[in-house]
Formats: C-alpha cells, structure tokens, sequence
C-alpha cells in the first residue's frame, strides 16, 4: 500500500463533490437517527439503502454507508444518556456514567462532550488508517481461535472486575449471559441446544433483543415504581450545553487513550464496538485517580467508550477494504451492497482503485467534523426529550422497543423474548444487579466457546495452544492483570497510608 | 376498577377487529397477481438470499415485468426453517428464496418441511464451490491433498462455513469419496461466514477451507491462495487456469443453486405465470449485470425442470450425508 | 423477607435445571460426542454455586428491610406493572393480525389511559391525540420514508 500524495488530493477533490457532500450529510444524519433508536442500527439502515444504491456510483455509496456507519455511533449514545435505554452493544458503556450525568442535570453537557469524544476517536482512528492499514491488517490475522478466546475472556474479565464489592452479583450475571449465548445450534457439531422446537431461537438469542428487553422496557418497568411522583426531569435542569475547561481537562487523556484502544479492536473481524467501549471504559476506570466516581456520573467514564467505539466504526473497515472480510455486522452488508454495484472490496482494492479508498477515508474526515456539528446542534433539541412528562414519555419508549425489535427479525416471537427480559431487567434493577456482564457475556459467549473448541480441535486437545504465541500471552496476561488490579492499588494504598498518613488528604 | 374494565374493554375490540381482518383474507383469485407480492428471504440482508430476493424486486420493477407493488420480507431464522414455515401458510402472492438448504434440513433431521411441501417455480442462479489452501502450502494439487487425507483424515484442518452438512461442507465430503477417504473421520472447523473461514486461511489457523468461488476469487487473484479445485464441469470463466474436480477424476458436478418456489397448492395458471415472468427475468441485462456483479452463474430451470431436479438432489444429498455421518437416527 | 430470599433460589433452581437440561443434550454425529454439552455443563454448574451462595448471603441479612421492595407493593404499582405487562401480550397478539397502525394506537392509547386515568376531557384529548400521531409518525418514518415492511 503505497502512500502518494497526489491520490489524498485527488480524494479530497472526489470527497468534496457536492453530491458526495451531500451524502455525507444525508448518510451522517439518517445514520444519527437510527443509532437513537432502540433496535435500528447501521446495519438494517444500509440494507434499507441497498435498492437506491444500485444505480449509484460506488464511491457515492460507500461514502454513503460509511457516514450512515458511524453516524449511528454517535446517535446510539443519545439515548443511553438521556434515558439508560443504549440503541446497541457498543452504546452500553455511555450508560454507567452517561445517564449519572443527566440524573445530575448534566444532561447538556453530558451529549457535548459525546460528541466530541466522538469526533476525536473518529480522527484519531482515520489517521490511524492512513498510516497503518497494512500492518494491523497483517496483525488482525494473527488472531486465531485461541487468541479470540483469550481475547474474549480478557473481556470478561475486565467487566465482571467492574463490579467490585457485589462480586457474587456480578458473577450471576455473567453466567446468565454466557448461558443464554449457548441457546441456538451448536456451530461446530449443529446439534440443536435449548430451543425447545422453537425455531425462531436455533440461530441464538438475538443479544439485541435482550439489551432491548433488559435496558428499555425494564427501564419503563422500572419506572411505572412511584411515576406518579415522578414529575418531569426536565425540571431539575439539563444544564450548560457546553462543557466546562475542568471537564475539558478530565476528559482529553482519556479520550486520547481510548480512540486507539478501540481503532485496533474494530480492526478484528468479530470484536467491535462493544468490546471496544468497555474494554476503553475499564481501563480508564482502573488507571484513573478517581475510580470511585466512575459509574456516579465521572465525565471522563463517559468520554472514553464514546471515542473509542467510533474509533472502533473505522477500524471495522480496515479489514473489509484491505482483504474484503466484513468484521461486524453492517460491514456485511456494506460488502453485499458494494458487490452489487459491481465493486468487490478485496487485497487488490488499495491497488487497482486508489481513488475510491481514498475518496473515503477522505470523506471520514469531513463526516466526522459534519457530525459534530449536527449533534451538537442537537443537543438543545435532545434535551426536550427530558420535558416530556414521564407518563406520556415511557408508553412511547416501550412502543419503540416493541417496533424496533420487530424491525430486527420481523418476527413476533421476539416480542415474548422481550417481555420476559423486561421482566429480568426489573428485578435485576431493583435488587441492583450489574446488567452490563450479561449482556457482555451474550455478546462473546457464543464465539467464546466456539473458538475455545476450535482451538482443542486444531490443538488434539493440547492445552497449550493457548500460550504459543506472543498475544496469547499478553492477553492473559492483561487478564490476570485485571482481575487482580484493584486488590493490588488497595495493597499499594494500604502501604502508602501507613508509610505516610499525611499524604491522605491528596 | 374502571381499568380493569378498560382492560377487558380493549381485549374484546382487539380480538373483534383481529376476527373481522382474518375474515376478510379469504378473497377470489380471479386475475393473478393482485394486489402486492412479497418474495421473502429466509435471511438477513447481506447474504446470498438476500441479495438474489432483492435483485428480483429490482428487475422486475425497472423492467416492467410486473406493475404489481413488490416487497421483500426478511425473515431469518433456522437456515431457511422460519422463512419457509411462514410461507407454506401464506397465499399464492407470496414467493420465498430457497436453496439445497431446503432438502438438507430435513435430510440432517432439523426440519419438517420437505421441498413436497411447496410450489417448486424456477432455479435462478448458481455458484461453485471451491478448495482452497494458502499460496505457500505444501499441497500443490487436489490429488495431494486427498492422498494425504486418506493415510491420515486428521492430519489437516479442514474450515467450512456456516455449518455442517451444508455445500461447502457436502461437496468436499463427495470428492473425498471418490478418493476413498474416510468422510466422518475429517476435521472440521465451522466458522460463522465465508469471511471468517477466509481470515482463518489467509492467518493459516487452517490448512485447506472449502468455500464458494466468489469468496475465494479475490485472494486468489492477489496471489494468496491456490484453488485446488471447482466443482463445476467446465473451467470457470476468470479462472481459466483452475482445474475442476472433472479434470482430476472425480466425477462430479456440485451446484450451491438459489431459486424460488411459492407456498403449497399452486394453481397451474400462476405456475404458468411465473414461469412467463421468469424466464423473461433471467434474460435481461439488468439481471445479466446483477449476477456478473455477485459472480452468480445463470443456472435457470422453469418450474417443470425444477420439480426433477430437486428430486435427484433430494437423493444425491441424501447419499452425501450418510457418507458425511450426519444421517438422523 | 420470603420474598428476598426468592431470587436466590431461583437463580440456583435455573441452574439447576439448566444443568441437567445439559446431560439430557442429544450426542453429536461428529467429532466429540459430547462436545456440545461441556460448556452449558460449567456454566450451569457455576451458575447454580452461585446461586447458592447468593442465597446464604441473604439469609445472613434476612431481617433487614429493602426500602424499594416496599415501594414495589406501595399503591398501584403493582397493577400498574401488571396491567403493562398484559397490554403488552395483547398488543403481541394483534400486532400481525391488524396491521401496525391499528394495534399501535389501541396499545399505545391503553396504556397511556391506564398511566395517566381518564378523568376530565383534557386527559382524553391528549391521550388520544399522543396515541395517534405517535403511531402514525412512526408508520409513516419506517414503512414510508425507510422502506421496512411493517405489517
């Protein structure tokens, strides 16, 4: 992959053709609105697109589905904050800190700085294609089954640690999500487990479903305890719509630290946005010098999934424009869209068609800078959502989570799957279990097992399979590292204060 | 109180209206087709199914083949299963893609339907399946690979994908038969797409994938991978250079065909209607584009030719899966 | 108190069942047998330790109050969660039968009723008013401008 000047320039040219501007713009905006919504993700919307696609010229469309990509990005963070209901996996850690802030009155500044989290994320993670697609798709293809199954179990890991002090809870949680991901047909022997002849479940429980179920309609569940004392919360203020220098300053390490964390894990086939955010999210928790405002409205626990699951939209494109693999869900049917135009991303797009990949990641750039000026614009608007008397606002949030869902698989059978983890969701709030490990463990449990068997197999059984190459053992060592971290601060701390109790006021 | 009420209120007027609506489905069938069409893919967007549901709509609209509202219904699920259950009670306005998938879930005891149990209407399109090993591999021909399954079947990892007994999985376990190799004992990986099982071969976490041409063309044309075989009976255009299974004495022609079928009792004028249309779909350029776009070959069989070929299919999968040890009991 | 201590037996009653709904998985046709059992094996097996211990921890603390259980049972609460909760399995039922437009606005009009009662025409208005355009701004947003077949 050669790098020449003259090809940028010439994709800037292409990139900021009006009608590609305009692409930008409308791909960036419905990319937006879907992301708000419960259950429309990018994927449904570029496949809505596929027919109007046909007759366009392939780098139009892709500039179009990309700005749709990660447009939705920074819509599915709208809701977690502003009523704890994420639009998708990769929305779920701007809940911990991002609905905290709204319940604060924080509300404005909660959506600013998500937007520029984003925005920087985005950048970071374009200049980052620029300068690195070739080698980290080389590295993407290292991971094989057993670093995908360290990988995942790193995962774990990491957010079971988040629920420190109700470990018990935690770990319910998680068990549940892994066992729900076993619902389906088993993928290496096609065995039929759980479906009960039902056979809506042989492909899994749509994890999407289950967020849906768990997050909205538990919320409204919730929220029916005392609604008649609930008045708006629009009363308690939604706050400055800017945010403040000190914010500022909390927020930018972090944001600079999570834009690659998550750039690199879009850049696996199969990892994404999800495990991007909360793994960005729990490292800055267990780095920061505040771990205990995390999950009480810590701007910076909000500023860190944000960046880096945009990141993550961008590098989800590095291996399906350098080899033609889809990674996620949408660059699936991004690729199919594409084929259809009679374009097929592949190891010889960088060299036969310079133009086009350049014209894109071109436009990224001036997508990501039209996008944070649209949320922000928005933020004003979003914030109205907060006036809205909670006895007319939660019918309309639990009809949504009805119609999203059923624009997921157009089935009605999802419909009793969400009511019963409506049902889950309300009794996990109410006896304060962390919800985020199940539905974690939903996500990766499934490819967890799998790559976990396919390594035995390729393995015949040997256990060592899992310590053979250099990530394997990074990853198991980040790990342990993890789940030990917080006793080893306590330790240090424990030391610290009897060395020196005077220090104590720092 | 007054909300219980309310409650048994609305229960009632809902189950009224929904009574009256059902009623009302039962119109004559005097000029065929009226009113919207659905063709439904058993699948999400982004696959196969999906694709072929959609390039349908597409010609038959700007071709003004058929004036009729049509819409694709997306319904995945169970390899086709949920798809295809909802068909099978719908009127004669709704069609569904389908594929061998349509035998072999009932063949591999997933399933009820059996492909009796529809309207067959046409074969669209078909694609080849191809082996596949790393460019650098040690394994140069199709002759090599299967000598050295057959001194050890486990000396190689095989990756396939979605699952077993599906065409990747099935038209490798028919070469490995003419070879003599033993089939059950094989390993297999299952991979969840064709992309993984290319990632997994491009990261040599497998020694040989078995997967559609179209997903190993690209790497191949970059120089990454050697297509041992196609299952095809001639060379495939683009591919003058890969030999076929035919070539290599394995007597064998491995379809991985899409077509369409409609839900049981057809009439004989709306087979006749289809065939009419179809057949005048599969001639025109748009969808002569569509299928060189998607690496799609013309495959096309009107509804009589159909009906045979999903009989032999029947029975050639049905002898595969024995081989392959995934038979019911 | 009985009530706190139901979650936890549940949990490990889950487990359990889950756990021998994995002994009694069919046998796969290839490769390892009982490969498909193992995983839901451990996990089940984990979930239902857990559930154990869950359960003795709240035996230690049995007799103390939890304000939001409380709340659960303070004044229609209750019925305002099962009353939902019905309306929900309602609008399930009819939501193919009748179309979109029509099960939406009697589910959504419902429920608005039941939240918010029905005293005074102004109630009426708004409920009606919210019930109806909702849905159809939502129809008209997904099967009209988005293109996804609603039924």
């Amino acid at each position: 992959m050669g790098y020449n000047i003259s090809d940028m320039i010439q994709g800037f040219h292409t990139a900021l053709m009006p009608i590609n501007l305009l692409f930008v713009v409308i791909g960036g905006f419905l990319g937006t609105i879907v992301g708000m919504l419960p259950g429309l993700g990018p994927a449904t919307a570029v496949a809505v697109l596929i027919p109007i696609t046909f007759g366009m010229d392939p780098i139009s469309a892709l500039i179009l589905m990309a700005a749709i990509y990660y447009g939705a990005m920074y819509g599915g963070s709208r809701s977690s904050i502003l009523l704890n209901t994420p639009g998708d996996g990769s929305a779920i850690a701007a809940t911990f800190d991002g609905y905290p802030m709204a319940k604060k009155g924080q509300a404005g500044q909660a959506l600013a700085m998500s937007a520029i989290a984003s925005l920087i994320g985005g950048l970071i993670a374009v200049v980052g294609f620029i300068l690195l697609a070739g080698p980290l798709a080389k590295f993407a293809l290292k991971f094989g089954p057993a670093e995908y199954f360290l990988l995942f179990l790193f995962t774990l890991s990491a957010i079971v640690s988040l629920s420190k002090g109700a470990m018990v809870k935690g770990f319910i949680s998680m068990a549940v999500g892994l066992l729900l991901s076993t619902v389906g047909i088993d993928q290496q022997t096609g065995v039929y487990r759980f479906t009960f002849g039902i056979s809506q479940l042989s492909d899994g429980i749509d994890f999407l479903v289950v967020i849906i179920g768990i997050y909205a309609v538990g919320e409204v569940l919730y929220n029916l305890i005392g609604i008649d004392k609930l008045s708006s919360k629009g009363k308690k203020g939604v706050g400055k719509i800017w945010i403040t220098k000190e914010q500022w300053k909390r927020s930018l390490g972090p944001i600079l630290r999570s834009g690659p964390i998550g750039f690199v894990i879009g850049c696996l086939p199969g990892a994404g946005g999800s495990i991007a955010s909360m793994l960005s999210y729990t490292t800055e928790k267990q780095i920061s010098k505040r771990p205990d405002e995390f999950g009480k409205g810590a701007i910076e626990g909000l500023a860190a999934p944000e960046s880096s699951n945009n990141a993550a939209s961008v590098g989800a494109m590095i291996p399906l424009l350098t080899m033609g693999i889809p990674g996620s869900g949408t660059t699936a049917v991004m690729l199919g869209a594409l084929v259809m135009i009679g374009l097929r991303p592949g190891p010889l797009l960088f060299k036969d068609s310079p133009d086009m990949v350049w014209s894109l990641i071109d436009s990224m750039f001036i997508g990501n800078i039209f996008l944070v000026i649209i949320n922000i614009l928005l933020v004003g608007l979003l914030v109205k959502i907060l006036d809205t008397p909670p006895k007319v606002l939660y019918p309309i949030i639990l009809v949504l989570a009805f119609v999203g869902t059923y624009t997921m698989n157009y089935s009605i059978v999802d419909f009793y799957l969400l009511m019963i983890f409506g049902i889950i969701g309300l009794v996990m709030k109410l006896l304060k279990f962390p919800i985020a490990p199940l539905i974690l463990a939903l996500i990766v449990g499934g490819d967890m097992e799998q790559n976990f068997r396919k390594s035995l197999v390729s393995s015949n059984g040997d256990l060592g399979v899992f310590f053979h190459s250099g990530i394997s053992i990074t990853l198991i060592v980040l790990t342990l590292l993890s789940l030990t971290y917080p006793f080893i601060i306590q330790w240090f701390k424990k030391r610290k204060k009897s060395a020196d109790p005077a220090n104590e006021s720092m | 109180m007054k909300k219980s009420m309310l409650l048994i209120f609305g229960l009632i007027l809902t189950l009224g209206l929904s009574a009256c609506s059902s009623q009302s489905s039962g119109e004559g069938e005097k000029q065929y087709p009226k009113g919207n069409l659905q063709i439904i893919a058993p699948a999400t967007p982004g696959g196969g199914w999906d694709a072929t549901a959609r390039a349908m709509q597409k010609v038959f609209k700007d071709n003004d083949l058929i004036t009729n509202n049509i819409n694709v219904v997306n319904k995945p699920g169970g390899g086709g299963e949920v798809g295809w259950k909802y068909l099978k009670n719908q009127k004669p306005n709704h069609l569904a893609i389908n594929s061998s998938l349509v035998l072999t879930n009932n063949l591999l005891g997933s399933s009820d339907l059996t492909y009796k149990d529809f309207t067959p209407l046409a074969i669209l399109t078909t694609e080849w399946e191809a082996v596949v090993v790393p460019k650098d591999s040690p394994i140069k021909s199709a002759k090599d690979l299967m000598k050295k399954l057959k001194v050890n079947p486990k000396s190689l990892k095989v990756a396939v994908a979605p699952s077993l007994g599906n065409d990747d999985h099935l038209s490798f376990v028919q070469a490995a038969k003419t070879y003599g190799v033993d089939a059950t004992k094989l390993n297999f990986l299952v991979y969840g797409s064709g992309g993984d099982t290319v990632t997994a071969l491009l990261g040599k976490h497998v020694d040989v994938a078995t997967m559609s041409v179209s997903e190993a063309k690209e790497q191949y044309k970059a120089g990454k991978f050697r297509i041992l075989a196609v299952t095809s009976n001639k060379r495939i255009k683009g591919l003058d250079d890969v030999p076929t299974w035919k070539e290599q004495g394995v007597d064998m022609e491995f379809p991985h065909w899409r077509g369409v079928m409609g839900p049981p009792d057809m009439t004989k004028e709306q087979i006749a209607y289809w065939d009419k249309k179809l057949s005048k779909m599969v001639k025109s350029d748009d969808w002569k584009k569509i299928m060189k776009n998607n690496d799609w070959e013309p495959y096309y069989k009107n509804s009589k030719e159909t009906k045979k070929f999903l009989k032999e299919q029947n029975k050639m999968y049905k002898d595969l899966i024995d081989e392959a040890g995934l038979a019911k009991k | 108190m009985i009530l706190r201590m139901l979650v936890p037996a549940f949990v490990s009653f889950i487990g359990l069942s889950w756990f021998i709904a994995s002994v009694l998985l069919p046998k796969a046709p290839l490769g390892d047998p009982n490969g498909p059992m193992y995983y839901p094996l451990i996990l089940s097996g984990f979930l239902f330790v857990m559930g154990v211990i869950y359960f003795i921890q709240e035996l230690k603390v049995r007799h103390q109050e939890k304000g939001i259980l409380k709340k659960l049972f303070a004044g229609r609460t209750p019925k305002l969660i099962i009353a939902a909760l019905i309306l929900s399995i309602l609008y399930t039922l009819t939501f193919e039968k009748l179309g979109f437009l029509v099960s939406t606005i009697i589910f959504l009009g419902l429920l608005l009723f039941v939240i918010n009662g029905f005293r005074g025409w102004k109630k009426w208005v708004t409920n009606i008013a919210v019930a109806v355009l909702f849905s159809f701004v939502l129809w008209y947003g997904f099967s009209q401008l988005l293109g996804i077949g609603l039924p």
